[in-house]
């Protein structure tokens, strides 16, 4: 059960931005709607402000204009009605706008106002068409009894609806407050969501990453762990096979070998005989094939592990495979060694006869020199190799075969240091370094070096 | 004329009999012990005192190196032929140091023991030809490797003499006594000898001789 971890993360990040995205938008289109729908109260109060104000205005100039009608002399009243007529129609077209916007709960209010002003029209209008002396009879009458108390009654209605018209605004301002509220509410809910879910992707982004911590130290002490065992394992392979080669050796030389110097022996006895004549040609040639067989086991026990590395130990053998090398391939090989004192550890040995067994190999096959030259030097502490050829040499950045792997496998094991120093046409110089220091504890050093003979 | 009185040491029977065998045939030559390990050989030794004792190096208990010292050592008059499969330098490099006075190879024990048992009871070195021709060779090509004037042309005529027999073994008396020298100039000329040829030891001297084919 394996989730990809990006895209659960990608999920989790990209929510978070959604949301923190939604809240801003919405919270930017009720903030403009508030302002929009304010803006709109506002003026719709005052619109209504104005008309209320022409009616009123109106109604009052129309009584002004009756009673300059009223007490005007005889005529002249056209002109006055003409003006009248005029603040008439305004009024009612001042009424019907304001009809279009009436709130209900000034409905009745303003019914009454409208139902008023056709009353005071009428009243004011029959004014217009009395004669002169009726005029002169009725005008104080009507002036005081009629047209003072309808204006007045009038106005009172006006203002009546002025103040409905401000509790409009009132209440405008209340709508827009709970929007506000709302406006509020919803962000301070999308900050707790943010939060939350931020938090959320937090912690889960927190536990996937030290999941991911704990998986990748888990595979790095597993790495760790095989390797550990791998280089144990070819540590081991490589003791084990030494030590087969040393049995090997020892078995072939001691045994094999022996029982073909025997034969040899034996062989030339009875040639010595006179009556064994007639067979003198099968014994030479028994003779012959026995010494073949010494020959070739003789060095195939010294090519195996030479008897002088666990006789006598390493410098001895090192003497004898430059000699060997030289017989072998007309190369020079110079060993410059003082002799070791014989505690050097067993796989020190091992490891530096078979370093310098490998080097030449490779000088011989590889190089095309002429002359080797092996240093060792041992001091307290390590011990120093180096071998040195004057080659073609080659780019020991690039080019590392499974001889070199498995010396520089050998030294490491030991805690010592493998370089090669090659380039091509300069030769190639193998150092390695052995450290000396605390073996006597942990490698076990199975032959003494300095008694020859097999082990029984 | 008494025998030879001769110890065999080889842990292999066969090669044991087999030798004995061959000098047994011999006029003068008697096989008075022989041991399978180099302890018993010491033993031995110091039991019969033989004349020669023909020693193997691969040897199980005690080696035939450390048993050729404790010979040496021990004070018995036997002298020692190492026989072995081991033709390498180092081996015959430390039977010569360890007191060996023959080094064979038992590729050609018929050929050359009964030379080498002679030659050795008589006072003289002896090497099997195969292994003075190897040392021989890497002697020749380690000089020519390192393009060095012989130190041996360094020698003068008597010098190179005197070089020969102290390599077969000979005292300075018998020196003196074979070159008609007083034994205070064999001393004085073997003395030279040593320091011109970066020698210290009998052995050293041995060895060099031989690599150089001035003995056999």
């Amino acid at each position: 059960m394996r989730r990809n971890p990006w895209l659960a993360l990608a999920g989790g990040f990209g929510g978070l931005l959604l949301i923190m995205a939604a809240a801003e938008v919405s919270a930017l289109l009720v903030l403009n709607s508030l302002r929009a729908s304010d803006a709109q109260v506002e003026k719709r109060f005052l619109e209504r402000s104005r008309m209320l104000e022409q009616i009123r205005s109106s109604i009052y100039l129309s009584g002004t204009v009756a009673r300059d009608s009223l007490l005007a002399p005889a005529g002249g009243a056209s002109s006055q009605l003409a003006e009248v007529n005029t603040l008439h129609g305004q009024t009612d077209a001042a009424l019907e706008n304001y009809q279009r916007s009436v709130e209900p709960e000034e409905a009745v209010a303003f019914s009454r106002l409208r139902s008023e002003i056709a009353a005071y029209w009428n009243v004011l209008d029959k004014t217009f068409a009395w004669t002169d002396e009726e005029r002169q009879k009725y005008r104080y009458q009507f002036f005081y009894s009629e047209l003072i108390p309808r204006r007045t009654a009038m106005l009172q209605i006006a203002d009546r609806v002025g103040q409905l018209n401000e509790l409009a605004l009132q209440r405008g301002d209340q709508q827009m407050a709970g929007l506000f509220e709302r406006l509020r509410l919803g962000l301070i809910g999308m900050i707790a969501l943010t939060l939350i879910g931020g938090s959320a992707l937090a912690i889960f982004t927190s536990i996937v990453i030290l999941r991911l911590q704990n998986q990748v130290r888990e595979r790095l002490e597993e790495n760790i762990e095989a390797k550990t065992s791998l280089r144990e394992l070819s540590v081991k392979l490589v003791r084990v096979q030494e030590e087969e080669r040393r049995s090997l050796s020892r078995e072939l030389h001691d045994e094999a070998g022996q029982s073909f110097s025997a034969i040899l022996l034996e062989t030339e006895n009875l040639l010595d005989l006179d009556h064994m004549a007639p067979a003198k040609q099968h014994l030479e040639s028994i003779r012959n094939l026995a010494q073949r067989g010494l020959d070739g086991t003789r060095n195939m026990a010294l090519l195996l592990r030479p008897s002088m590395l666990d006789d006598f130990g390493l410098v001895p053998a090192l003497n004898w495979q430059a000699r060997e090398t030289a017989k072998r391939t007309g190369l020079r090989v110079q060993v410059t060694a003082a002799e070791m004192p014989g505690d050097l550890p067993e796989e020190h040995k091992t490891c530096i006869y078979r370093v310098v067994q490998e080097a030449l190999n490779n000088v011989v096959r590889h190089a095309q020199a002429s002359a080797v030259q092996i240093r060792l030097q041992r001091s307290d502490q390590q011990i120093d190799l180096s071998v040195h050829d004057d080659g073609t040499g080659f780019d020991a950045e690039r080019v590392r075969g499974l001889g070199l792997l498995g010396m520089e496998e050998r030294v490491h094991h030991l805690g010592g240091s493998f370089n090669i120093d090659s380039q091509p046409g300069r030769g190639t110089q193998l150092r390695i370094k052995l450290p000396l220091v605390d073996l006597a504890s942990d490698v076990t050093n199975e032959l003494n070096t300095d008694t020859v003979g097999r082990r029984s | 004329m008494n025998s030879i009185r001769i110890l065999l040491a080889d842990d292999h029977n066969v090669l044991r009999d087999g030798l004995r065998l061959l000098l047994e045939r011999q006029q003068g030559f008697s096989v008075v012990a022989e041991a399978s390990d180099g302890r018993e050989a010491l033993r031995l030794a110091e039991e019969h005192r033989p004349d020669i004792a023909v020693m193997d190096i691969a040897m199980p208990v005690l080696n035939g190196i450390d048993a050729t010292k404790s010979i040496v050592a021990s004070g018995v008059p036997t002298a020692v032929i190492i026989l072995s499969m081991h033709h390498d330098e180092s081996y015959i490099v430390r039977a010569l140091n360890a007191g060996a006075r023959g080094y064979l190879l038992k590729d050609s024990v018929k050929a050359d023991l009964i030379a080498a048992i002679n030659s050795v009871s008589q006072g003289h070195s002896f090497f099997s030809p195969k292994v003075s021709l190897l040392l021989q060779e890497d002697y020749f090509r380690q000089m020519a490797d390192k393009q060095k004037t012989d130190s041996f042309e360094l020698l003068t005529g008597r010098e190179r003499e005197i070089l020969q027999l102290a390599a077969e073994g000979r005292s300075n008396k018998e020196i003196a006594n074979v070159l008609n020298l007083s034994f205070h100039t064999v001393e004085t000329h073997r003395s030279h000898i040593l320091q011109k040829l970066n020698l210290h030891t009998v052995p050293e001297l041995i060895l060099y001789a031989v690599r150089k084919g001035i003995i056999h």
